[in-house]
């Protein structure tokens, strides 16, 4: 058993004692007797040789026999023996804490059995406290009071108006008091034990401050429980709460200078007022918050830095505080973030700290008004939401303008306004610029997913105006054109398809505008710029499928010399593949794409046409592959027949270089020496043949098609049986069937 | 006396007119002995019956004059034989004779003149005392019967409070008020303590009583200090700006009126002393002269005063200053 443990038995002890004794005064009703050893079981709270916990325990059996001598003096006056001077005679007390216990408990009597004094009383015995400044005994005894006078607080709004004939009504309510009185009771009580509270942190050595912070902590409870009562009165509206209640309470809070205390009594106030109240008086809490303590004085640089995130922590509840009153208010979160800004300053806090207890209160704190307002553009307009941002290092930021850009892309957010979009993007910087101690792994999937996410932000950006468009576009350009290679490819084709939109918009309001047509060329222009950067990086697949699109915007955009730019996108797309792609098959895959594309386009005339689809053609038969060569013949005989040039609304139909492009095809299928690939392509391109004959090739006869059918009959048996060879029988099959069903009379 | 067994003796029995009706007072007789007696003011009759039984029927008892007396005197401790009697009346009762029979007489001091207040003190005592003699040839017979006596004030004309500031530099200053000077025995002493630099560790504040007598006259001076109550009023250490209440009911102790020069022959006079200890209990203090007066008691029959007088409270008549710094104390104590 420790030393403590001892002295509070042996206090117990005593207690008890002297306890056994006050009864039996009692039982022989000897009042002033049981009076003297209530004194004597008092003056054990003297002691200062307890720590907080066993000082409480031996509060708590005190108190338990106050309340039996209570109870005792309650039947006294029942019983209509008027011990009136009994007020006068617990002074006596030379001790001054059994005095002013005894004085409280005698006072709770008189004002059970006779409210008419009760004003003064309660007075009284709050002012008269005042002479234990020792802060936990004073605390105690405080509380003591609270507790005793739980249930005779006067809970009335105001004197009732004297009744005509005499005044006393009115005198006795007068005397008895109103709610007033009990705030003003429960205030003056509430600023002392603050102040007690308060000054417990600077008694002692300073190498015992963590144990006395731990301490005060222990001891909170006693000071937030006058606010607990006042929150209990019911005849407090919020009228009488703004004027009366909130501004002591507050003024006490800020003038204790101390932050634990500041911190714990915010708190207090926040939980035990009803939220009505708070709306109401929303701005004189934030006032207060900003004039809380920003830090230790300087006297006590020595000691563990100043717990930021439990400040942080508490303007948290203040933003939602203020969401939940107030959700118009955009300026009282943007306050609550001043502060917040304020409060570092004043610290020097240049950057919190990743993982800190500071920095996930400050993500949470950044969150809530995203969560809540389900809206950017809210939050855009609260000033100081991107100086708070700035403030988190590099990951935690990430973290926030994820969320952000999850947040618009979840709620189809559309972001309309130039300042909007800077603003936003200014956010979002940690998802569209490298940081130089976080380097990216292009292949990691939460990257992917990022850059994705960022990719479908770009559709959001979107003004009602045209014009307006053009320049978000501008901006959101030079933004993400920083993003270097690995974004780069997620991003700028957005904005590229979005640009194009925007040219064909122009397009469709062209009687509105007459100056679309430039505008457009200036929209391309402004994209094959950025298709540029792009090729620049070496993302030369990207940008040759750019340019094709591009060129597929342009051919249906009919601006003016608008020939001229789908050429030139052509062009591109085709001295990329040239002079930039290497590996076989992405050359196949961009062959295919030119030629589908030159198919679409019919802005060309004969001029420009004509260079176009013959290289397709030779770029065609300049494939590496055999099986390549044949497929992209085939390919590039549509370009000759359906192709349209600019003015005819007529195919080419140019029958001659299908059948070139035809042979071809076949010639190049049969030098293949794997059986397998010839017959395969054998089939394939006996199927263009037919499908060229049913779309007018005249020169394509039937008996061509017969032969090359006998040809592939003999042929698919020599194949080796496996997987292949039966997809390819189950293809020719197929191939057949459809032939018959449009040409019944072949014999096959 | 009854020398060799004979002759004749007498009880003598001093009965006080209204005994049974007047109000009685305490009075310290000895160190721990207190005694109930009648209590008498200033200008008011004493009178009443003397009864002498003989004590031997059928003898007579002879005697030189029979005399009644009302005195009052002061005792000096350090000279016990030497009273002073500064009041002293007598009644002639019977002349010379021979008492044959218990026998019975009254007596009647009227308008009695009682200018001091009965006391017991450590060197002094003042006392009042009707005292029967039988003056005879070898012994009298003496019987002596003690009265109280207490000295009624008016209400001063004049009460100031007494305020004062007192510090030692850069250490601790204090402002303290009374509501009064002159106070009453059932007054309450009510007042503030400010406290406007507090630079040392201060355990705890109480008040102090002091009775201070002082008796005879050079060379034989008697000084004596007795401390009648002390009184906790502060547990702990107030910062700087506090003030604390002061509220002491003087009902509760054992004091009586100031006496100022009573007869030339001594003084009691009591001190409220202020006293301020520290954590290695060095103690700070500051003593001031009240005078206490007996008032006299008009009880309203049937309405016990209300609760609140045992709420006063003084009210300030001066804050504390924005700066207590910057006025260096003038006095220390």
């Amino acid at each position: 058993m420790d030393e403590q443990e001892k002295l509070l038995e042996e206090c117990m002890r005593n207690v008890k004692q002297e306890s056994f004794q006050m009864k039996r005064c009692m039982d022989k009703d000897r009042l002033m007797d049981a009076i003297k050893h209530a004194s004597t079981i008092l003056m054990e709270l003297r002691t200062s040789s307890l720590t907080p916990k066993n000082y409480y325990e031996l509060f708590m059996g005190v108190c338990a026999e106050l309340n039996h001598l209570q109870i005792f003096m309650l039947d006294e006056f029942a019983k209509g023996n008027r011990l009136t001077e009994l007020y006068e005679l617990v002074q006596y007390a030379s001790n001054i804490i059994p005095r002013l216990y005894l004085l409280v408990t005698v006072g709770v009597v008189f004002i059970k059995s006779n409210e008419n004094s009760r004003k003064d009383i309660m007075k009284d015995l709050v002012e008269m406290c005042r002479g234990v400044q020792h802060p936990l005994r004073g605390l105690f005894l405080r509380n003591y009071l609270l507790q005793e006078t739980k249930h005779v607080l006067p809970d009335v709004a105001d004197a009732p108006l004297a009744s005509s004939d005499n005044g006393e009504t009115n005198s006795v309510l007068t005397q008895s008091g109103t709610v007033f009185d009990s705030v003003d009771f429960i205030l003056a009580n509430f600023a002392e034990m603050n102040k007690l509270w308060v000054r417990m942190q600077h008694q002692g050595h300073s190498r015992d401050k963590v144990r006395r912070e731990r301490e005060r902590q222990e001891l909170r409870l006693l000071v937030g429980t006058n606010l607990v009562r006042l929150s209990q009165l019911e005849s407090i509206d919020i009228e009488k709460y703004s004027k009366h209640v909130l501004p002591g309470v507050l003024e006490q809070t800020v003038s204790c200078r101390d932050a634990i205390a500041q911190e714990y009594l915010m708190e207090c106030v926040i939980q035990v007022f009803p939220d009505e109240f708070h709306l109401e008086t929303l701005s004189t809490l934030l006032k207060a918050c900003s004039e809380l303590q920003p830090g230790l004085p300087p006297s006590l640089t020595l000691s563990p830095s100043f717990p930021l995130e439990d400040i942080v922590a508490l303007e948290v509840a203040l933003v939602n505080l203020a969401l939940k009153c107030y959700p118009d208010r955009t300026d009282l979160v943007d306050q609550v973030l001043q502060n917040v800004d304020v409060i570092f300053q004043k610290q020097h806090v240049d950057e919190v700290p990743g993982d800190s207890a500071v920095c996930k209160e400050l993500a949470k704190l950044l969150k809530i008004p995203l969560d809540h307002y389900q809206d950017i553009l809210t939050v855009l307009q609260l000033p100081n939401y991107g100086k708070i941002l700035a403030y988190l290092n590099f990951k935690p930021r990430k973290e926030i303008s994820l969320y952000v850009a999850h947040n618009i892309v979840d709620h189809c957010t559309i972001i309309s306004q130039q300042e909007q979009v800077e603003a936003l993007l200014v956010m979002l910087t940690p998802l569209i610029e490298d940081h130089a101690s976080f380097p990216v792994d292009p292949t990691d999937e939460e990257f992917v997913e990022e850059q994705t996410v960022v990719g479908k932000l770009i559709h959001f950006l979107k003004a009602e105006e045209l014009d307006q468009q053009y320049l978000i576009l501008g901006i959101a350009r030079k933004f993400f054109g920083n993003g270097g290679i690995h974004r780069v490819c997620y991003t700028l084709p957005t904005i590229l398809f979005a640009a194009y939109d925007l040219a064909y918009s122009y397009y469709l309001s062209e009687a509105e505008d007459p100056k679309w047509s430039k505008k457009c060329q200036k929209i391309f222009q402004f994209c094959h710029q950025t298709i540029s950067v792009l090729a620049k990086l070496e993302l030369f697949e990207v940008s040759v499928r750019l340019f094709l699109q591009g060129a597929l915007a342009v051919s249906r955009t009919p601006f003016e010399n608008n020939e001229q730019v789908a050429y030139e996108y052509m062009t591109q797309a085709f001295s990329i593949y040239e002079e930039e792609i290497s590996d076989s098959k992405l050359q196949m895959m961009c062959v295919l794409l030119v030629i589908g594309t030159l198919e679409k386009i019919e802005c060309f005339t004969e001029e420009n046409h004509e260079p176009l689809r013959t290289q397709c053609a030779l770029a065609a038969a300049k494939l590496l592959k055999k099986p390549d060569q044949c497929r992209a013949l085939v390919a590039a005989a549509n370009v000759f027949w359906s192709g349209k040039v600019r003015g005819g609304d007529a195919e080419l139909r140019d029958t001659k270089r299908v059948m070139d492009c035809l042979k071809k095809a076949l010639r190049v299928a049969s030098q293949c020496m794997d059986n397998l690939v010839k017959i395969q392509l054998y089939v394939e391109v006996v199927d263009a043949y037919s499908l060229f004959q049913l779309r007018g090739v005249d020169q394509v006869t039937d008996e061509t098609i017969v032969q090359m059918l006998q040809k592939i009959q003999e042929e698919l048996p020599t194949l080796d049986v496996s997987d292949e060879s039966v997809h390819i029988n189950k293809y020719f099959q197929n191939s057949l069937d459809q032939l018959k069903k449009t040409k019944p009379e072949l014999p096959f | 006396m009854n020398f060799l067994g004979f002759g004749q003796n007498a009880d003598i029995e001093i009965t006080l007119d209204d005994a049974d009706k007047r109000k009685t007072a305490e009075i310290r007789v000895e160190e721990n002995r207190k005694e109930k007696l009648l209590l008498y003011y200033d200008g008011e009759g004493v009178s009443g019956k003397i009864d002498i039984k003989l004590k031997k029927s059928g003898a007579k008892l002879e005697h030189h004059g029979i005399k009644v007396e009302f005195i009052g005197q002061i005792e000096l401790y350090y000279d016990r034989g030497n009273h002073l009697e500064f009041t002293s009346l007598v009644k002639e009762l019977a002349g010379p004779g021979d008492l044959t029979q218990s026998c019975s007489f009254t007596f009647d001091f009227p308008q009695v003149e009682k200018p001091y207040e009965s006391y017991t003190g450590n060197n002094v005592k003042l006392r009042y005392f009707i005292r029967v003699v039988i003056a005879r040839r070898m012994s009298d017979i003496v019987r002596e019967q003690e009265i109280i006596v207490h000295t009624l004030s008016s209400y001063p004309d004049v009460n100031n409070s007494i305020k004062m500031e007192v510090g030692i530099e850069d250490c601790l200053h204090i402002e303290f008020e009374y509501n009064k000077s002159k106070y009453h025995l059932k007054d309450i002493i009510v007042g503030k303590i400010y406290f406007l630099l507090v630079r040392i560790k201060i355990k705890h504040m109480e008040l102090a009583i002091i009775k201070r007598e002082l008796s005879g006259s050079t060379p034989s001076l008697f000084q004596d200090s007795e401390t009648i109550a002390k009184f906790e009023i502060m547990d702990g250490a107030p910062v700087k700006g506090e003030s604390i209440p002061i509220r002491l009911f003087l009902a509760g102790y054992d004091i009586a009126p100031t006496m100022k020069d009573i007869n030339k022959k001594f003084s009691v006079r009591y001190f409220l002393n202020l006293v301020l200890v520290d954590e290695e209990e060095r103690r700070y203090f500051k003593q001031q002269e009240i005078i206490l007066w007996r008032k006299g008691e008009k009880l309203r029959k049937g309405q016990p005063p209300p609760v609140t007088n045992a709420m006063q409270t003084y009210t300030a008549t001066s804050t504390v200053r924005a700066d207590p710094q910057e006025d260096a104390s003038d006095e220390e104590d």
